[in-house]
């Protein structure tokens, strides 16, 4: 049937079918497998690539999301940004980069690894409806935006333009010029629905992971009428960190990695290819791993066989490395995990924790874990989690995900949550944030839903669920304590006076002296903590107020928990009191007699309304205090000794940075190399002194 | 063994009421918190009165004082209520517990949370004083039973005339609406022509009968006891077995609440065993349905729920429960799983219960009437 001459044309044809099949084979890990999660997906694309250009461009995002339905399986989505705009020469490539992205070289936390990008859009759109997909891009030098029409040459598996004009954009809400941003117009059959997993859903969970991003959604019906609509306003202006590239780390090397590394290598020697390529490896460690394979360190890396690349993917295993450099992460951080969950959820407590980054395989990863209670959670039902991978959410396949199984398997009975059985997702009135930041985060399978086990990041998360599990069961602790103390107070203050009052009416007798009486019941001394917000300056108040409801005159020294930090100041303090150590600040009562209260006030600057809603009390003195607890000295003292500890690393660290500075400058005198330029600088690489993070990584190593 | 309860004068009643007060008041002039003493209302402190024949409250008492909000609460509200109850007797006024209760809206901390506290607190005064609800012009919401049978009764009304009622002629279908006073000022049992009294649970058995004319059939007087039988209810039950010498039956549902309803009629109720004496009626019978019954019978039955497997439990060690018969129902309940309704009888026709089953279960205890 095919004549020889064809060959040319079936090749052809052959590619054009296998971009579409390939699509529409892979539809399910693409995200375009269902009419409902089309949308998602689409709407996904498009926010993730809005928030990384936003991020790197150092604007705070906007972004506006609108769906219209168009017909019974149709809609049109236009997602719209203020970010740094796409140039027009590059339009094409950041929309038919189809299958590219070959960033192993790069190694740092990143949102797009997931699916094909926006150009699965664009196919989608192309391929469900015929029609193009509108881009409107306007970058801040041009005077003008570009107008363009994309779609998808299937055959050579490129964007193709069209339509293409220049003209003023103006923003259909303001009414006024853009500056720059990005707007995508695309038609799609799918299918918009409500519930967990929705567009609305997945813009909520990406608001409290962005906290620095302000959110729109709105979804019109097919009379234009609006049937869903949501708005994530930012809580800061705090832009995520930048982050840094790193190079991979020898420990999550497999061997065809290695290989393909050693082709594409530059390095003439194999003892350079080590040393520039990974993170960890020093020249001395280099030289180390080529010994212990047994490969000459001056072999040229592209001609490395097989068995001898798997013999240095094995040495890697056994050589001492150091630990890869932490700062390609960026973590949400406790207090913006705190805001993007108020904002997204009305709640009586939150608790969340950052830990400390770790390494497992040679990837550096960081957990963050958030927990948010009471208020206005239903409380019958299972809690909410929301998982997060790179502060992207993870909508599905919520049972096989390593976050979730890491959650199950906490004891969370003991920390005053409900569940049934022992094990499994509890019960109450709650909400927990899970994030894995990760270089480079392991999921179950394509659709990238689930993160697959891992020991060291279980691990983790359990660490971190039990240390917001103790802040709740504190929490809960104190909230019973109080309404105790509540009830004591209602009691002798209002009740018990109404008692005497009538009995003495009734029997028409003289009204008795209550103290004594009051002394009986309450027998204790009482604490009572409140904090508040003082919006002429700006301060968190503290007020404590202690009251003896004892027979005998009390002494007590009281401790308060505050946030004590480079921008946090202890500015309104009229008791005085000393600082006992970081972050705790104690004060000397005057005695109390029986039967009296006394007051004490305090104010924080450096933090906004809403940032301080939970402190701890502490005292030192004879006796009970209801609402307050017993200081512990020996932690106290460790604590002191922690802080002296850092206090002292941190003047070493100056000392080394200034050390580090000295060389360099002497080595900028010293007049160039004779021979081998760059032996000779990685000779002195090697004999200055460490750089200072990978020395305090060191560090960690040996306290381990 | 007719005798009304012993009445209290108005200035007793008082003085009576004063003493709890001055019991708070005292405390506090020593400067202890104010409290309140009584007996502990729970069937761990019933025990048999030899001489009674009846369950009275034991000597187990228990004190209830403002160290907790709660208990401080409920000492405010003992003295709202005896502050209103002076005035009502001071100005010969009268209310219903329920509006007591809504009254409390203007006692400010002394406020009732819901209508069961407000019942509780006048059955704790009782208690306390030794005095009836009656004294403190309180009058329960809900009316008695219906009764319908071939007896004679003089009522007194409204305008005070006493009105003579045959409760088989002078009375339509929903039969004579016992007062919630039956004392003798009020209630006089003239005549009767009767064999027995037969105290039925539900209304749909207590319809079926009349419909079926079993009152005149088995000479009896029908008594509605429209669920746990209020007060009065069991007091008219008890002036007939005295002033008649009629034997009482009890016809329930077989479950451990009709078991409940059965002791409250025959030993007395937990929560009015301060007045067992003059409330229950020791001679009554427990007819049916019994555990047997659904088992001899083979009666649709359902299965116990949580709160029946509950309720069964509790019987097991309260102590008007504790004969052999009453244990060996309760058991061979618990045994069964199951329980069953007067009304599943009908599973063999509507005559069922009226041609075969009661005439054969009055047969057993030596009524039989064929």
């Amino acid at each position: 049937m095919i004549r020889m001459g064809e060959a040319e044309e079936i090749s052809s044809k052959q590619k054009q079918i296998s971009v579409s099949e390939f699509f529409e084979k892979n539809k399910h890990f693409l995200g375009f497998d269902t009419l409902q999660r089309a949308v998602i997906t689409a709407v996904k694309e498009s926010v993730d690539n809005s928030l990384d250009a936003c991020e790197e461009a150092r604007i705070l995002p906007d972004i506006r999301v609108e769906l219209q339905r168009t017909k019974s399986d149709e809609l049109q989505m236009t997602a719209q940004d203020n970010g740094p705009g796409i140039p027009r020469d590059a339009i094409e490539n950041v929309f038919g980069k189809f299958l590219l992205g070959s960033r192993f070289h790069a190694i740092r936390q990143t949102r797009g690894q997931q699916g094909i990008g926006i150009t699965g859009v664009v196919m989608y759109s192309q391929l469900t409806t015929g029609s193009k997909t509108r881009v409107v891009s306007k970058i801040k030098s041009d005077s003008s935006a570009v107008y363009v029409d994309l779609g998808i040459d299937t055959k050579k598996n490129k964007a193709i333009k069209s339509g293409e004009k220049r003209d003023v954009w103006v923003d259909d809400k303001t009414g006024e010029e853009v500056s720059h941003g990005l707007r995508i117009r695309t038609l799609m059959k799918a299918k918009y629905q409500r519930g967990k997993k929705s567009v609305y859903q997945y813009l909520r969970m990406t608001s409290i992971v962005n906290p620095h991003a302000s959110i729109t959604l709105v979804v019109r019906d097919k009379e234009g009428e609006i049937v869903e609509e949501g708005q994530w306003l930012r809580t800061t202006d705090k832009l995520p960190r930048v982050v840094e590239e790193i190079k991979p780390h020898p420990h999550g090397i497999h061997l065809g990695t290695l290989q393909r590394m050693m082709r594409e290598a530059q390095d003439r020697r194999m003892t350079s290819f080590l040393n520039n390529n990974f993170s960890g490896v020093t020249r001395r460690a280099a030289k180390q791993i080529l010994e212990v394979a047994e490969i000459e360190e001056t072999r040229t890396p592209k001609r490395i066989k097989a068995e001898e690349a798997q013999a240095v993917v094995s040495a890697f295993q056994t050589v001492k490395l150091l630990k890869p450099p932490m700062d390609c992460l960026s973590p949400i951080e406790d207090l913006l995990i705190k805001k993007g969950l108020s904002k997204a959820i009305d709640s009586r407590f939150a608790s969340t924790v950052t830990r400390s980054p770790s390494v497992s395989q040679g990837n550096p990863f960081q957990i963050e874990v958030g927990l948010v209670f009471g208020g206005d959670i239903a409380a019958d039902g299972p809690i909410e989690i929301l998982r997060f991978a790179n502060r992207v959410p993870l909508m599905y396949q919520q049972g096989g995900c390593l976050l979730t199984k890491a959650l199950e398997s906490v004891d969370w009975k003991r920390y005053g949550l409900d569940q049934p059985g022992g094990t499994g997702i509890p019960k109450g009135p709650a909400a927990v944030l899970i994030h894995l930041a990760s270089t480079n985060v392991q999921f179950t399978s394509e659709a990238k839903e689930a993160v697959s086990f891992d020991e060291t990041v279980f691990d983790e998360i359990r660490k971190a669920m039990l240390e917001v599990g103790r802040g709740l069961k504190n929490h809960l602790k104190k909230s019973s304590q109080r309404k105790k103390a509540k009830e004591k107070f209602e009691l002798v203050n209002i009740i018990l006076p109404e008692i005497s009052r009538k009995s003495s009416e009734l029997l028409d007798r003289e009204e008795p002296d209550l103290a004594p009486v009051i002394t009986q019941i309450m027998n204790a001394v009482f604490l009572e903590e409140e904090l508040s917000w003082n919006k002429e300056d700006k301060l968190s108040m503290c007020s404590i107020t202690v009251h003896n409801y004892t027979a005998r005159a009390r002494a007590y020294t009281i401790l308060a928990k505050w946030p004590e930090g480079p921008d946090t100041a202890m500015s309104h303090n009229p008791t005085g009191g000393r600082k006992e150590t970081k972050g705790l600040w104690a004060w000397r009562l005057d005695t109390l007699d029986p039967g009296t209260s006394t007051v004490l006030e305090f104010g924080i600057s450096g933090l906004s309304k809403g940032e301080w809603n939970e402190t701890d009390i502490f005292f030192r003195g004879n006796g009970e205090i209801i609402g307050a607890t017993k200081m512990d000295e020996n932690l106290l003292e460790e604590q002191r000794k922690t802080e002296a500890l850092e206090a002292a690393m941190e003047e070493v660290r100056k000392k080394e940075n200034d050390a580090m500075i000295e060389t360099l400058a002497i080595r900028a005198e010293q007049p160039p190399a004779p021979s081998d330029h760059v032996e000779q600088a990685e000779v002195l690489l090697e004999e200055a002194p460490p750089s200072t993070g990978e020395w305090r990584f060191g560090m960690e190593g040996d306290d381990q | 063994m007719s005798d009304a309860a012993p009445r209290r004068s108005k200035e007793q009643v008082v003085e009576a009421l004063h003493d709890v007060a001055a019991e708070m008041h005292n405390k506090m002039q020593r400067g202890d918190p104010p409290r309140m003493t009584l007996p502990v209302r729970s069937k761990s402190n019933i025990s048999f009165d030899n001489r009674l024949g009846v369950f009275k409250y034991g000597k187990k008492k228990t004190v209830r004082d403002a160290t907790s909000l709660g208990s401080a609460r409920q000492l405010l509200r003992t003295l709202h209520i005896t502050e209103f109850i002076e005035e009502m007797i001071d100005n010969g006024k009268s209310s219903t517990l329920r509006e007591m209760y809504y009254i409390s809206e203007a006692w400010g901390h002394g406020k009732f949370g819901t209508q069961n506290e407000s019942n509780n607190l006048a059955e704790d005064l009782e208690i306390v004083t030794k005095c009836l609800r009656e004294d403190f012009k309180l009058r329960p919401e809900e009316d008695g039973a219906r009764i319908i049978g071939n007896i004679t009764v003089e009522e007194r009304n409204r305008r005070g005339d006493w009105m003579r009622i045959n409760c088989r002629d002078d009375v339509g279908d929903s039969g004579y609406g016992v007062p919630y006073n039956v004392e003798s000022e009020k209630l006089r049992l003239v005549d009767e022509d009767i064999d027995f009294v037969m105290a039925i649970e539900t209304g749909g058995m207590f319809d079926r009968l009349i419909e079926n004319g079993f009152d005149e059939e088995a000479r009896c007087a029908l008594v509605h006891l429209k669920g746990q039988p209020a007060r009065s209810t069991r007091r008219i039950m008890r002036r007939i077995s005295d002033e008649w010498k009629k034997p009482i039956v009890v016809f329930a549902d077989c479950d451990p609440w009709s078991f409940r309803i059965f002791a409250s009629i025959a030993y007395g109720a937990i929560k009015t065993a301060h007045i067992s004496e003059y409330l229950a009626t020791k001679e009554a019978t427990y007819l049916g349905i019994t555990a047997d019954d659904i088992l001899a019978y083979d009666l649709p039955s359902d299965d116990l729920t949580k709160q029946d497997t509950g309720a069964l439990e509790a019987e097991l060690s309260d102590p008007r429960f504790s004969s052999g018969y009453w244990q060996d129902q309760i058991k061979l309940m618990q045994e069964m799983g199951k329980k069953a309704e007067q009304q599943s009888l009908a599973k063999y026709g509507l005559d069922f219960v009226t041609d075969t089953y009661l005439p054969e279960k009055l047969d057993a205890i030596g009524l039989g009437y064929r």
